[in-house]
């Protein structure tokens, strides 16, 4: 058995466990929708325009969620000490990693897609834009934030901070993925041509495919003793 | 097929875990690991299969080096904790299948009807782990252990929860599996238990190895001794040694 198919296996547990526990889902999906409802009213579209400003602020709540599950991706893991065992099957350390991203990457993409539902309504945003362009440039974001919070929440797991940690460790480092991601929305918001977009959505790519062969590579070493 | 801990060594932070600890463990042997709390049972337990690297000193299978880092050497190896280490919103068969396909065992779901039949726990397969008694997660644990039909086999207080009956299955499954040849540590509080089961005894303390000897009924004296005297160093015990 490959390590992709192992990884494909961890994935599905933790998809498993996670809408049968209702673990993270729920407490992201408030916020998210929260998170529109509240920017709604805080923000004067008389002044300023939804569409203008609707970039930034999914990008931030994807943010906000995204780093506030990944203290949790590990829980199911540790309760009853499965981890232990888990490791010690035949499945390397990048497939582990892999798992844990996908899986993460699956609830990550629908609480961004539930983020982006509710921003647009709630600051009245009526054309969004290309669906697909918006697509296109959500998944290597996510991508890139799915590995990210995958291995530092399992970083987290060492420190005596805990998730305290988390985003002190990875705020820093996505943003790069904020303001390529955000730059990116705004423009299919603005309706500008693709070829103002691209290069935003290549670095999302470049920062994505970065943070998954990083943290495979890396993720011994917060597995191993 | 012989596995050997040579002059092991592990610390953490100021404390050494392990002192330069030698074991040994032949095929068709069961080797108790007995001690005191804070003796580096398990810790030699976990440096043995390999979940921790040791400091200082190796591990040895057939004289060749083996790490946990080779996923061929965890695919030979089998552990029963004193967590039971199952996902508790999963069935037990969905826990054992998701094992057993982990390890590519063929056949994941009848490996995993004989393994909950082999541990008495074959009812339990639709049960969800959360559901059940401490006793029947330490069977569901060693089914787990036994999936993928391992060589080696290391249990961490496995009696520990377990009723009778329970108990009873668990050393007939420890003696089959002895019969059939494979290397079995156990570490365990139960000197009684022990001296009924296993080949050998090595007994730690600080960290140290202070007895390793069988089980016979000199041995078992001698054994006592180490519990209620404070015991001597297995360097200066003229009995110390590897003993079949």
């Amino acid at each position: 058995m490959n390590d992709l198919r192992r990884a494909l296996l961890i994935a599905a547990k933790d998809l498993r466990l996670e809408f049968r526990t209702g673990g993270r889902l729920p407490s992201m999906t408030a916020f998210v929708v929260l998170a529109g409802f509240l920017f709604g009213f805080a923000l004067d579209r008389g002044l300023v325009p939804g569409r203008d400003v609707a970039a930034a602020l999914i990008w931030l709540t994807i943010l906000f969620a995204a780093t506030a599950g990944a203290g949790r991706i590990f829980d199911a893991e540790e309760e009853e000490g499965a981890f232990r065992h888990l490791l010690l099957t035949p499945v390397s350390r990048p497939a582990v990693f892999l798992g844990k991203t996908l899986a993460n990457l699956a609830v990550i993409w629908l609480v961004s897609a539930l983020s982006f539902v509710s921003l647009t309504a709630f600051l009245g945003v009526r054309d969004p834009g290309s669906l697909a362009a918006h697509t296109a440039i959500l998944l290597p974001g996510t991508v890139g934030l799915a590995a990210t919070g995958t291995f530092f929440g399992r970083m987290s797991r060492h420190s005596t901070l805990g998730d305290t940690l988390l985003p002190v460790l990875t705020f820093p480092l996505l943003v790069p993925v904020i303001f390529f991601g955000a730059t990116a929305t705004a423009r299919v918001f603005l309706e500008r041509p693709w070829t103002e977009i691209s290069g935003s959505v290549r670095l999302l790519w470049a920062f994505a495919l970065g943070a998954v062969v990083a943290g495979g590579a890396l993720f011994r070493h917060l597995t191993d003793e | 097929m012989t596995l050997e801990g040579r002059r092991l060594v592990c610390r953490y932070g100021p404390t050494r875990a392990l002192d330069g600890v030698d074991v040994v463990a032949g095929g068709g042997e069961i080797l108790a690991v007995v001690g005191p709390n804070g003796a580096g049972k398990t810790t030699l337990l976990r440096t043995l299969s390999g979940e921790k690297r040791p400091d200082r000193g190796e591990v040895l299978l057939d004289g060749s080096p083996v790490s946990g880092a080779d996923p061929r050497w965890r695919g030979r190896v089998g552990l029963v904790s004193h967590r039971p280490g199952l996902y508790r919103k999963l069935s037990v068969a969905e826990n054992l299948t998701f094992f057993a396909s982990l390890h590519a065992v063929p056949s994941a779901r009848d490996a995993v009807g004989r393994a909950l039949e082999a541990v008495g726990a074959a009812t339990l397969a639709g049960t969800r782990a959360e559901a059940l008694s401490r006793g029947q997660s330490q069977r569901v644990a060693l089914a787990r252990s036994l999936l993928h039909d391992p060589d080696i086999l290391f249990l961490d207080e496995p009696f520990t929860g377990l009723d009778p009956a329970g108990a009873a299955a668990l050393e007939t499954t420890l003696r089959a599996r002895r019969t059939g040849g494979g290397v079995i540590v156990l570490v365990t509080h139960d000197l009684r238990r022990c001296l009924g089961l296993a080949n050998r005894v090595a007994v730690l303390r600080g960290g140290r190895k202070v007895h390793d000897g069988g089980t016979g009924a000199a041995d078992a004296a001698d054994l006592l001794g180490f519990f209620t005297a404070g015991g001597r160093d297995a360097s200066t015990t003229p009995s110390a040694g590897h003993r079949s």
